[in-house]
């Protein structure tokens, strides 16, 4: 009998014909230089700009591959001169944008343009806690007066803010302040988080800004008491409160000896290669801006449409996700396994350095055995607390 | 809606076709996005405000086999959906005075 025949075959999966979405990097020039930042001191990067002409010329190209919308950032993108033209040439092609920013040189004539395309998704402006003392440390004097300006700005005119709130050594016991101004003071409906990330200056800067453990461990119970606060409102796809929730239901898988979870197990923490690609400012076609260093083509030069269907690195970015985390020493032997997902492709390249590795960063296993405790309180589904997180070991 | 209509496709909406001939039709003034089957698409590439819905309805049953009889209310429908919400239009005629 040829077993075979009765074994359920699947067909592969299909990318989409053409990308839905680009991170585009207008410009390599920014009016700050934070201390952690992930875009300046990376030493795959050109820092140099196009003409205005070259980036009018690949959105025409966008347009007609049916990207949806392009996210624009830095550098800041408002250092560009003609920002305006930039964003006519998207809205022309039949797209929308947002822009990622850090809000100090949006004033009410650029927030009335930007409303009056109809077309801006959201403007993101960085804003690192409650008072300038928190938000300055890292990204210079003054700085926290005017991201707040230009968020003002933003709502004078009607133009969704979203924020991003970068947790660091400086304003990880201020989080409840931060949290206070930004959803009571600023009335924004929510803000997301994330963690200062050892890629580009935070490399250098690491000691004086990455969380400690302890430090870790504060900004995940205390987000965590405030998204309870706040009815939800603070979000994070990366950083402790994700870290918190996720190694909070891994914990919760392993002490019930639960079954993998679907699509844990390998390299699966990111999905972005699926939807979208990455333009650095030099006119680079990139797999990420988190991963500058994967060229895969130019822009204007490059058919944008076969670089995203036959790109050989694009395929295998797309084919980690069959990559067992088993196969790797650092995992060899943990118990979570089947509930890990091994994390961000881009911080995997710059701590180990290789991209199809699993994030030493986010490895609950190595958390823990350095002393970590995840925070809350564990309770079964019957109702009874079945002790502490803190209790627990892998 | 009349069978002598002629739908208009919103120009600005944008058709992004996918390698099963599944698309999304994506409206980017509203943010609004579809997705539209095969027969949906070649409906969508007919409304340029020269084909009527009989002649639209020909089309359908030139592309596909075993098309169903109801197939021609379904198309009105579906027009009548995606100009409920904002990707199909109708040519005004100017009135005679």
């Amino acid at each position: 009998m040829n077993m075979l025949r009765n074994k359920r075959t699947k067909s592969p999966l299909q990318v989409m014909r053409t990308p839905r979405s680009l991170d585009i990097e207008l410009t390599a020039r920014c009016n700050l230089r934070c201390t952690y930042c992930y875009f300046f001191d990376n030493p795959d990067i050109q820092y140099r700009d196009l003409p205005t002409k070259d980036w009018l010329h690949f959105f025409e190209e966008c347009g007609s591959l049916g990207i949806m919308d392009l996210t624009l950032a830095g550098g800041e993108p408002f250092m560009r001169k003609d920002l305006r033209t930039l964003i006519d040439g998207i809205v022309r092609n039949r797209m929308r944008f947002a822009i990622l920013s850090n809000g100090g040189l949006i004033d009410d004539d650029i927030a009335e343009f930007i409303a009056s395309t109809g077309r801006c998704d959201y403007v993101q402006v960085s804003v690192d806690g409650g008072s300038p003392e928190t938000h300055d440390v890292c990204r210079g004097k003054g700085s926290f007066d005017r991201a707040v300006g230009g968020i003002r700005a933003l709502q004078r005119h009607g133009v969704p803010v979203a924020v991003r709130m970068t947790i660091h050594r400086h304003n990880v016991h201020d989080l409840e302040n931060g949290a206070r101004f930004l959803l009571e003071g600023l009335g924004l409906p929510s803000f997301s988080t994330n963690a200062a990330g050892y890629l580009g200056s935070c490399r250098y800067n690491a000691n004086r800004v990455m969380l400690t453990l302890e430090q870790r461990q504060e900004a995940m119970q205390t987000l965590l008491s405030l998204t309870e606060r706040y009815n939800g409102r603070i979000s994070a796809t990366a950083g402790p409160l994700a870290e918190a929730r996720m190694w909070r239901q891994m914990e919760e898988a392993r002490t019930q000896a639960a079954p993998p979870m679907v699509n844990h197990g390998h390299l699966t923490g990111c999905g972005c290669h699926w939807n979208k690609i990455a333009v650095r400012a030099d006119g680079a076609i990139v797999t990420c801006t988190m991963l500058a260093h994967m060229v895969l083509g130019w822009i204007n030069q490059d058919s944008l449409e076969e670089i995203w269907q036959r790109s050989p690195e694009l395929t295998q970015m797309r084919q980690r996700h069959l990559i067992p985390l088993s196969s790797f020493d650092s995992c060899s032997g943990c118990s979570y396994i089947g509930y890990c997902t091994g994390n961000c492709p881009g911080l995997a390249y710059t701590l180990s350095g290789q991209v199809h590795h699993p994030s030493p960063d986010a490895c609950l296993r190595r958390f823990l055995v350095e002393g970590g405790k995840i925070p809350g309180l564990h309770i079964q589904s019957n109702g009874q607390a079945a002790g502490t997180w803190e209790e627990v070991a892998p | 809606m009349k069978p002598t209509d002629k739908p208009i496709a919103n120009p600005v909406a944008v058709l992004r076709e996918e390698f099963d001939n599944w698309a999304v039709l994506f409206n980017p003034d509203t943010a609004e996005a579809v997705g539209i089957n095969p027969v949906g698409t070649v409906i969508w590439k007919q409304m340029d405000g020269r084909h009527n819905l009989d002649q639209i309805m020909a089309e359908v049953m030139d592309h596909f086999a075993d098309v169903p009889e109801a197939a021609g209310e379904e198309v009105s429908a579906f027009v009548d959906d995606l100009a409920q919400l904002g990707f199909v239009g109708f040519e005004i005629k100017k009135a005679v005075i």
